[in-house]
C-alpha cells in the first residue's frame, strides 16, 4: 500500500496510550502473561505492544508440533526431576534452580489451559497425553498461536499489532513503560505502563546462516528469524543485566533446511548415524550418556563427524515404517510444514534414505539455554518496574513451549504486585522527542541520500560474528584474539548505524532490527571472551581454553552503562537446590 | 464460546405412530447403538406422541434435570412441533433446545420398501440421527430480543401514490410525515385533465384524499422538502428533511389572493418556445392555452394544499415588495431562509413517482423545434378547452420500445391515448386524429376503451411510426410522412398538432434518493425490489416503495401498489421490533475485519461497532447467512445454526458406512427452493438412494467454504449445494456468491489432485422433485467412476 | 519459500486497506504491488511459516522451495476447515502424500 512517507519530525503523530500492565512482545509468553493478569484481575488495564499480529506472530507462527515440558506425575514425574533433567542438559550448569523450579511447579497447570482452550494433544491408550520423550507431549499445534492469541482477546487485553518497540521508557532507572513506532501507519507510540513484561522472544540473525548465500533462502533458519533480540537490546540500552548470553543455543538441525531433528530422534527413535553407518552416539559418546547425552553433544556429534571426513551425518530414519514416516510427517507439518515440502522437492523418500543432519547458526534463546536478563525471583529483571519471561528472560533453559508460558504468567503475577505500589510519573516528553529522533532519523534523509541499508549492515554483521565469534563455517571454534577483532568492527558498524536509512517503513524496521542486533552482538561477544574456557562445546568453543574451568562454574553477567556504553563484566555464584550430581539427570 | 457449562443431556425420542420405520430399518439396532450414544440420557421409541404417561416422565425428567435438550425423530407438523415446544416451554425447556429430525424426507422408508437394501437405509438413519444427535449437544437457550421501534412512518412524495399511502395510515392510528419536493401535493395526476376508463376528472380522487388528510391529527406534509439524510435502523430510522423557504407564512395566509393581484410579475414558460409560425390561428390559441400565467407569487403547485401560496423568488426584482404590502394578514415573509427538521420514523416509504422522457431526444420528431409538436403530458392541459385543430396525429411509442431511448414498454400511453382522442371528439367533434402505432397495448378492461375509439368516425389507426416530421412551408403545419405496414403503402399527412406519446421514467427525485440512501435500482433506473411475491420491499429493510417510482404503471396500479407498501410497512411500525434470536454474531477474537461479510450482504445489513469489528444491525438483518458462509475464517455463525453444529453434523457422516467404492454425497439444500424439491421426492415416493445426506441451510449462500472443505477431508465424496436460480434467491445473491466460492474451492481441489467435481453448484426449483432424484443419481454414477475420495477411510 | 501469487485469483482482498495476507505476515512481507496484486517484498527473508497461504480466501498463494534447497516442482497446498486441516503434497515426482488431522478442540 502507498504510504506517505514524512519529510520531517513535526509530521509525525504521535500517540500516547497509558495502561497499567504493558506487555512488549505477544507471543507465546506474551499471550499468557495477559492472560493471567486479566485473569487476576479483570479490571486491570493490559496492552499487548506486538511487531506483527499476535495471530501468528513469533516463533510458534506456523505452529507446534509438541511440548517439551510437561510431567507425567502419573509416571512419578516431579518439578524437581524436570529440573535435574533440565540442568543435565546443560553439562551441570550454570542453570538457575529456583526459576526452574517455580516454573515447573505451574508447567502442567499451564499446558492444560492450553487443552481447555481447544488444542489437540495426542493421547494414548489410557487418555493420558502421550509421551513421545520423557517429559515431551505431542499436539497437533496447528492452530497454537491463533488459540493463545484469541484467548487473549477474549480476555479483554488490548492489543496493538503492528507495532515495533524501539526502547524503554525510563523515569530515572525505573521502567515505566516502552516506545515503539506503528509499522503500517508511521506514528510514534509512547505506551507509559505501570509495569511492563518484555516477552520479544530469542535473537536470530546474529550469525550468518548456512544458507545466506542464497538470494529466495536467507531466512532458512530454525529459529524465527523475525525475533531479533530487540527485548534484549531494549534491556542492554537500559542499563540491565544480562545473564550467560555466552551459553548460545546451537542444535542439530536437518541440513540445508535447518528444520527440527527432536521429531525424529526423540519421538520417532532415529539414531544419529554417520556415512560409514555407525551409530555416532553410541559409539564416540557413550561416556557422556550415549543417545541421552546432553544436548551440545548431539550438536557437536555431526560436526566432528563431518570435520574428521566421517560425513555426511544422518538421521537414520529408513528404521521407520511408512506408517510411523507419515505420522512422523504430520508432526512437523504442525510446526515447519514446508519440511514435507522440503522433501518432497527432493523427492526424498524417508524410508529409503537417511535425512542428512547439521549444525545450525548459534542464536540466543532463554527459552532452551539459559541466555537473557538476569531476573529475580518474581521475574523481575534488574531494572526496576521491568519484568521478562520466555526466550527473553535467562536462567532457565529448556523452558519451550510449556514454561515460556508458564514464565508468562509468573512474570505477569510478578508485575501485579508490583504495580500495586507504584504510580505513574510525568511523562518526559523531551525522552520521547529524543527517541522519536533516534527512530525516525533514518526514514528522514532525503531522497539522494548515500548511505547504508540495513540489509546490507545487518550482512556485515552476520558475516563478520560468523568468522570471528564462532559462527556455523566456523564449526563454532572461536579464539581471544578472534572475539577481540570482532569487537572492533562492531563498534565501527555501532558508529556507523548513523548513515543507515530506509526507503518504506518496512526498511525502517529492518533498520531497527539491525540494531537491536547489534547491541546484543557486542555484549555476546563480551560474554564470549569472559568465559575463559569451553564448558559445552558447540554452543561456545574457545579453541585457546579447550578445557572446563572449575573456577567459572557459576553465572557470566553483564551490565551496559547507558550513559558511557561501558559494558562491564562480572560473575554471580551458582546456587545449587536440588541435590545430586550436575551432570546427570 | 459454545461451551455449554452443563453438560447435555439429551432426551432422544424416535415417533413411529403406524411402525412404518421400524419396518423400513432395523429400528432395534439403530435404538441399542443411540442409546450408547455420549450425552444420551434416554432413547426410546414413542408410538402415541399424546400419552399421558409420556408427557409425564418428559416433565419429571426437565424438573430433575435428567435432560435437557430434545431430539424429536420423525415426521412432526409444524402445528405439532410449536405445540411440543411450547407446552414444553411452560415446563422450563426453551424452544430453541429442541432438534426435529425428519427421516423420511430423506428417504427413509418412503418408497414402501421396494428394492432397498435394508441394511443401508439402516445404516443411513442412525448417521442421520447421529448427526442430529450431533448438534443437539450444541444447541444454546435463545430468547427473542425486543428492541424499541417509533410508530411513525416518512413517506417521501406526495403524488397520488404517496397521498394514498398516508391516508391508509392515519386509519392505523400512525403518525405520518408526508413530504414532497414541490409547493403543494398532487405530483404528476394533478396535471391531468381526465383519467381513464372513467373518463373522470383526477382532482375530483385527489381532493378526496386531501380532505382527509386534512381532518387527521397525525399526519404532517411537509413541502418543498427532500430527504437530507437517513440514519439509524428499520423501527428506529432517524431522518433529516432539508426544507426550501417558501417565504409565506404557513399559518398566516388564508389565501386570498391579494398579493397575486398586486404581484408585477408573470413567470415566463419554460418549456415550449416562442411559436416560430405565428400563421395559424388555432395554434395561437393552443399557445396561449399552453402559456403560463403564474405571478412569482402564486398558490401551492400542482394542487392548493397547503393552502398557503407560495414564492419563486428567482423571478423577483430585488426592491420589490409589492406583496408584503398587499397582504392583509403580513404573511409574507421575504427573509425566510432553508431549514432542516429531524423525524424518527419506524420505516420509510418512497413514493417519488415519474418524470416523462425528454422527448427532445427522439430527434426525428422535432419535440422542441416544432412547437407544435407537443408530449401527451402537455396535451393534458388542451383537451379542457381544445383549440380548433382539424387534423392531429398521435405518434405512439415515441422514443419508447426502442435501444436508443427506452426499452421497455410504459403500458399507460396506449389507453392514455385513447383517452385523449375519445374525451377530444366529445369536445371537438370535427378533429380527424390519426394514431400512429406499432401494438395497441389495452390490457383487461381497457378494451372497452379501444373499441369505443375504433368505432369513432374520423379516427385513423395507422400501423406504422412516421419516419420523417417537417414543417410545411409557411403555413405552420407539420408534413408527417410513414409507411403503412399493414397495406404497404406510403402515408403522407398535413398536421396541425402532432402529439408524442412519451414514456415514463424515473424520476429525477427517485434518482436522489436511490443516491442518498444506496438504494439498488434495476437496469431502468426504477428501484430494484427484488422479489416477484415483494415488490413493494426495497433491498433495504424498512424502506418500501410503491407507486410508478418502481416502474410505470397507471393510476389505479399506482393506489394499489400504494396500499401495498404501506401493508408491508406495518411489519416496523409498532412499539417494539421483535428480532428472531437467529441473527448472526460474529466472534471478534478471531474476527481480521476483511469486511467480507459487509461487502457480501445484500442488504448492507452490517456496521462498524465502536470497536471497529463488523456487527449486523438486527432490524435490518434478515438472517439469511450470507455472511456466514462468506467469512474466510468462519468467524461468523447464526445463532442456532452456527458453523460448529453444522460441522458436527459432517463429521458425524461415516463416509464408507455402504463400502468405501460406494459414493456418498452431502447436499447443502437452500430452504427456500431446493429442500422442497428433495422432500416432496421423498414424500411422492421416488426412490431416494442411500448414499444421500442433505442438510437444510437458510440460503445456498450461507454455505461457508470452510464447511466443505471439512466434507471433503472426511472422505465424503461429493457435495451438492443447491440453491435458487439466477434472479430468483430470495436473499439477491446467495446463490451467486457460493458460486464463486465453491468455484475457488474446486480450483484448489484441483490444485490438490482431487477431482474438482467433487464441489459442485446446482439449481433446483421448488417442484424440481424428480430433476433432484436424477442429479443425485447422475451425481453418484460420476463418483463412481471417478473412484472414492482420496481421503476415505 | 516465498510464496508465489496466481495473479488471475488474487482479488487484491477488494482493495481493502490491508490485505489478509498483509495482515497476518509475521514479518510484514507480504504486500501489493503496482499491479495490485500481492506480493512478497523480500523472497530472501520468508521463513516459509504459510500463514499467509492459509489466510488467502482465494487460494491465490502457494509456497515454493527456493531453487537453491529443492528442485522443480513440489507443492505443499493447505486446506482450512472448520476445526481440521488438509494438507496435500506432490513431490517432484508427482507422489501424492496427504495428510488430515484435527487442529482445533478434542474428540466429542
Amino acid at each position: 500500500m502507498t504510504e506517505k512517507i514524512p519529510k520531517s519530525l513535526e509530521e509525525i503523530p504521535a500517540e500516547v496510550i497509558e495502561t497499567d500492565l504493558l506487555i512488549v512482545g505477544g507471543g507465546n509468553a506474551g499471550c499468557f502473561a495477559a492472560i493471567e493478569a486479566k485473569t487476576k484481575n479483570p479490571s486491570l488495564r493490559v496492552t499487548i505492544m506486538e511487531k506483527a499480529h499476535i495471530s501468528r506472530s513469533g516463533a510458534t507462527a506456523a505452529g507446534m508440533d509438541a511440548i517439551n515440558t510437561y510431567l507425567r506425575t502419573d509416571k512419578g514425574e516431579t518439578p524437581e526431576g524436570l529440573v535435574k533433567w533440565s540442568r543435565a542438559q546443560v553439562g551441570g550448569g550454570p542453570i538457575r534452580e529456583d526459576l526452574a523450579l517455580s516454573n515447573a511447579k505451574i508447567l502442567n497447570e499451564t499446558v492444560d489451559m492450553l487443552e481447555e482452550w481447544g488444542l489437540p494433544f495426542l493421547k494414548d491408550e489410557e487418555g493420558h497425553k502421550q509421551l513421545r520423550g520423557r517429559f515431551d507431549v505431542s499436539i497437533h499445534g496447528e492452530q497454537l498461536k491463533p488459540i493463545m492469541a484469541e484467548k487473549a482477546m477474549e480476555m479483554g487485553a488490548q492489543v496493538f499489532n503492528r507495532v515495533a518497540a524501539t526502547n524503554l521508557l525510563m523515569d530515572g532507572d525505573r521502567c515505566v513503560g516502552a516506545i515503539g513506532f506503528g509499522v503500517r501507519d508511521g506514528k510514534l507510540y509512547v505506551f507509559r505502563a505501570k509495569a511492563t513484561i518484555v516477552s520479544t522472544g530469542g535473537a536470530c540473525g546474529i550469525y550468518k546462516s548456512p544458507t545466506t548465500d542464497y538470494s529466495s533462502a536467507h531466512h532458512q533458519t530454525w529459529m524465527s528469524p523475525f525475533n531479533v533480540g530487540t527485548g534484549y537490546a531494549m534491556g542492554i540500552r537500559g542499563g540491565a543485566e544480562m545473564s550467560s548470553l555466552e551459553q548460545r543455543w546451537v542444535a542439530t538441525r536437518t541440513k540445508d533446511f535447518s528444520g527440527p531433528v527432536d521429531t525424529l530422534s526423540v519421538a520417532f527413535g532415529c539414531m544419529i548415524i554417520n556415512a560409514k553407518g555407525e551409530k555416532v552416539m553410541q559409539v564416540r559418546y557413550a561416556d557422556k550418556g550415549g543417545d541421552k547425552a546432553a544436548r551440545f553433544y548431539r550438536l557437536t556429534a555431526p560436526m566432528t563427524e563431518w570435520l574428521e571426513g566421517r560425513g555426511p551425518t544422518y538421521i537414520d530414519t529408513t528404521v521407520l515404517t511408512p506408517e510411523a514416516a507419515h505420522e512422523l510427517k504430520e508432526d512437523l507439518l504442525n510446526e515447519r510444514p514446508s519440511f514435507v515440502l522440503f522433501l518432497a522437492s527432493r523427492g526424498h523418500d524417508i524410508t529409503k534414505e537417511p535425512v542428512e543432519i547439521y549444525g545450525s547458526d548459534p542464536y540466543i534463546v532463554g527459552g532452551h539455554t539459559g541466555s537473557g536478563y538476569w531476573v529475580d525471583i518474581k521475574r523481575m529483571t534488574t531494572v526496576s518496574g521491568l519484568f521478562a519471561a520466555g526466550e527473553t528472560a535467562g536462567g532457565n533453559p529448556n523452558k519451550f513451549v510449556g514454561g515460556c508460558g508458564a514464565e508468562g504468567r509468573l512474570a505477569a503475577r510478578g508485575a501485579l504486585e508490583y504495580l500495586e505500589k507504584v504510580k505513574l510519573p510525568p511523562l518526559d516528553t523531551k525522552q520521547v522527542e529524543k527517541e522519536k529522533e533516534r527512530v525516525f532519523a533514518p526514514l528522514l534523509r532525503g531522497p539522494e541520500y548515500d548511505g547504508v541499508t540495513g540489509i546490507e549492515m545487518e550482512e556485515r554483521m552476520q558475516r563478520l560474528m560468523d568468522e570471528y565469534a564462532g559462527g556455523i563455517h566456523q564449526f563454532y571454534r572461536m579464539n581471544e584474539e578472534r572475539l577481540d577483532h570482532a569487537l572492533k568492527n562492531l563498534k565501527m558498524l555501532k558508529d556507523q548505524t548513523k548513515y543507515l536509512y530506509a526507503k518504506d517503513l518496512h526498511g525502517l524496521m529492518n533498520v531497527h532490527e539491525v540494531i537491536d542486533r547489534l547491541d546484543v552482538a557486542e555484549v555476546l561477544v563480551h560474554h564470549l571472551k569472559y568465559r575463559k574456557e569451553t564448558r559445552w562445546p558447540g554452543w561456545q568453543t574457545r579453541m585457546d581454553y579447550p578445557e572446563i574451568d572449575p573456577k567459572l562454574d557459576c553465572f557470566v553477567e553483564s551490565s551496559r552503562d547507558p550513559k558511557s556504553g561501558e559494558i562491564k563484566m562480572f560473575t554471580r555464584p551458582y546456587e545449587q537446590i536440588i541435590p545430586g550430581d550436575r551432570t546427570k539427570p | 464460546m459454545e461451551k455449554t457449562k452443563v453438560p447435555s443431556k439429551v432426551g432422544l425420542f424416535i415417533f413411529d405412530p403406524g411402525g412404518g420405520l421400524a419396518r423400513a430399518i432395523d429400528l432395534e439396532a439403530v435404538l441399542q447403538k443411540l442409546t450408547k450414544a455420549k450425552n444420551v440420557a434416554r432413547c426410546e421409541v414413542i408410538r402415541d406422541l399424546w400419552e399421558t404417561n409420556f408427557h409425564d416422565s418428559i416433565k419429571k425428567d426437565l424438573a430433575a434435570g435428567d435432560i435437557n435438550r430434545i431430539l424429536w425423530v420423525g415426521r412432526f407438523s409444524p402445528d405439532q412441533e410449536k405445540k411440543i415446544q411450547s407446552e414444553l416451554a411452560s415446563e422450563g425447556l426453551n424452544p430453541y433446545l429442541h432438534e426435529w429430525c425428519d427421516l423420511g424426507e430423506q428417504g427413509i422408508g418412503q418408497n414402501g420398501g421396494d428394492g432397498v437394501d435394508r441394511g443401508a437405509e439402516t445404516q443411513k438413519a442412525l448417521i442421520l440421527i447421529q448427526m442430529a444427535l450431533a448438534r443437539t449437544r450444541l444447541l444454546e437457550p435463545l430468547e427473542p430480543l425486543s428492541l424499541p421501534a417509533v410508530d411513525a412512518v416518512l413517506i417521501v412524495g406526495a403524488g397520488v401514490a404517496g397521498l394514498h399511502t398516508a391516508t391508509s395510515f392515519m386509519d392505523l392510528g400512525k403518525r405520518v410525515y408526508l413530504i414532497d419536493k414541490e409547493s403543494g401535493v398532487g405530483g404528476k395526476v394533478a396535471s391531468l385533465s381526465r383519467l381513464y376508463p372513467r373518463i373522470c376528472d383526477p382532482r375530483c380522487g385527489l381532493e378526496y384524499e386531501i380532505q382527509k388528510l386534512k381532518e387527521s391529527d397525525k399526519v404532517e406534509v411537509h413541502t418543498l422538502s427532500l430527504i437530507k439524510s437517513l440514519a439509524g435502523s428499520p423501527g428506529n430510522f432517524e431522518v433529516t428533511i432539508e426544507k426550501r423557504p417558501r417565504y409565506v407564512n404557513e399559518e398566516r395566509c388564508n389565501a386570498c389572493g391579494e398579493c397575486m393581484r398586486a404581484c408585477p410579475i408573470v413567470i415566463p414558460e419554460q418549456s415550449t418556445p416562442i411559436p416560430l409560425f405565428s400563421t395559424a390561428p388555432a395554434l395561437q390559441g393552443a399557445m396561449n392555452l399552453l402559456k403560463s400565467r403564474k405571478k412569482a407569487i402564486h398558490p401551492a403547485t400542482p394542487m392548493p394544499y397547503p393552502s398557503a401560496f407560495v414564492i419563486d423568488r428567482m423571478h423577483c426584482p430585488p426592491e420589490c415588495r409589492e406583496c408584503v404590502k398587499a397582504c392583509p394578514t403580513q404573511a409574507v415573509e421575504l427573509e425566510q431562509s432553508p431549514s432542516e427538521a429531524v423525524f424518527r420514523v419506524g420505516t420509510v416509504i418512497l413514493t417519488t413517482g415519474w418524470d416523462p422522457y425528454p422527448l427532445s431526444k427522439v430527434e426525428e420528431y422535432g419535440y422542441g423545434l416544432y412547437p407544435n409538436v407537443i408530449s401527451n403530458l402537455e396535451m393534458e392541459r388542451l383537451l379542457e378547452n381544445p383549440p380548433e385543430f382539424r387534423e392531429l396525429g398521435f405518434i405512439q411509442c415515441a422514443g419508447s420500445r426502442d435501444e436508443r431511448h427506452l426499452n421497455y414498454c410504459s403500458s399507460v400511453c396506449c389507453s392514455a391515448t385513447l383517452k385523449q382522442v375519445r374525451y377530444l371528439k366529445e369536445k371537438a367533434p370535427d378533429a380527424r386524429c390519426y394514431i400512429f402505432y406499432q401494438d395497441i397495448r389495452t390490457p383487461g378492461f381497457d378494451e372497452e376503451l379501444y373499441q369505443q375509439v375504433k368505432s369513432l368516425s374520423d379516427v385513423i389507426f395507422i400501423r406504422g411510426n412516421p419516419s420523417t416530421v417537417k414543417p410545411e412551408g409557411d403555413t405552420g403545419k407539420l408534413r408527417i410522412r410513414a409507411e403503412d405496414t399493414l397495406s404497404g403503402k406510403e402515408v403522407s399527412l398535413s398536421l396541425d398538432l402532432l402529439v408524442l406519446a412519451g414514456g415514463m421514467t424515473p424520476s429525477d427525485g427517485s434518482r436522489d434518493i436511490a443516491q442518498l440512501l444506496n438504494l439498488p435500482q434495476n437496469n431502468f433506473g426504477f428501484f430494484e425490489s427484488h422479489l416477484q411475491c415483494h415488490p413493494e420491499e426495497s433491498q433495504r429493510t424498512g424502506i418500501y416503495v410503491g407507486g410508478a417510482c418502481r416502474g410505470p404503471m397507471n393510476v389505479s396500479q399506482s393506489i394499489e401498489s400504494s396500499h401495498r407498501a404501506a401493508m408491508e410497512a406495518l411489519a416496523f411500525l409498532n412499539e417494539t421490533v421483535l428480532i428472531e434470536p437467529t441473527y448472526p454474531v460474529v466472534d471478534v477474537t478471531k474476527c481480521d475485519k476483511c469486511k467480507r461479510c459487509m461487502e457480501d450482504c445484500p442488504f448492507t445489513a452490517f456496521y462498524f461497532d465502536a470497536n471497529g469489528f463488523p456487527a449486523p444491525d438486527l432490524a435490518k438483518c434478515r438472517q439469511c447467512g450470507n455472511c456466514m458462509g462468506t467469512c474466510p475464517i468462519a468467524a461468523i455463525s447464526l445463532r442456532h445454526f452456527t458453523i460448529k453444529q453444522t460441522a458436527a453434523r459432517i463429521q458425524a457422516i461415516k463416509a464408507s458406512f455402504i463400502g468405501k467404492e460406494e459414493p456418498v454425497i452431502l447436499a447443502f439444500l437452500c430452504k427456500n427452493d431446493a429442500y422442497y424439491a428433495a422432500r416432496s421426492a421423498a414424500d411422492s415416493g421416488l426412490p431416494i438412494p442411500p448414499n444421500v445426506f442433505f442438510i437444510k441451510v437458510p440460503c445456498a449462500g450461507s454455505v461457508s467454504n470452510a464447511l466443505v472443505a471439512d466434507a471433503i477431508s472426511f472422505g465424503i465424496d461429493g457435495i451438492l449445494i443447491a440453491g435458487c436460480v439466477d434472479g430468483q434467491c430470495h436473499y439477491v445473491k446467495g446463490n451467486q456468491l457460493v458460486k464463486t466460492r465453491s468455484g475457488d474451492l474446486s480450483d484448489k481441489l484441483k490444485k490438490m489432485m482431487i477431482e474438482p467435481e467433487r464441489v459442485r453448484f446446482e439449481n433446483l426449483e421448488i417442484r424440481d422433485s424428480r430433476r433432484y432424484v436424477e442429479l443425485v443419481n447422475s451425481y453418484i454414477r460420476e463418483l463412481k467412476a471417478m473412484g472414492p475420495n482420496p481421503f476415505k477411510v | 519459500m516465498p510464496p508465489k501469487t496466481d495473479k488471475e485469483k488474487c482479488d487484491s482482498c477488494k482493495a481493502e486497506k490491508e490485505t489478509l495476507c498483509e495482515q497476518i505476515c509475521p514479518g510484514d512481507l507480504m504486500t501489493l504491488g503496482e499491479d495490485k496484486k500481492a506480493f512478497c517484498r523480500m523472497p530472501r527473508d520468508c521463513w516459509d511459516c504459510m500463514s499467509c497461504v492459509k489466510a488467502c480466501p482465494k487460494s491465490a498463494l502457494e509456497t515454493r522451495m527456493p531453487y537453491q534447497l529443492g528442485y522443480h516442482v513440489a507443492r505443499l497446498i493447505p486446506m482450512m476447515g472448520t476445526n481440521t486441516i488438509t494438507w496435500t503434497c506432490i513431490d517432484i515426482n508427482g507422489k501424492v502424500e496427504r495428510f488430515h488431522y484435527k487442529n482445533r478442540g478434542s474428540d466429542e
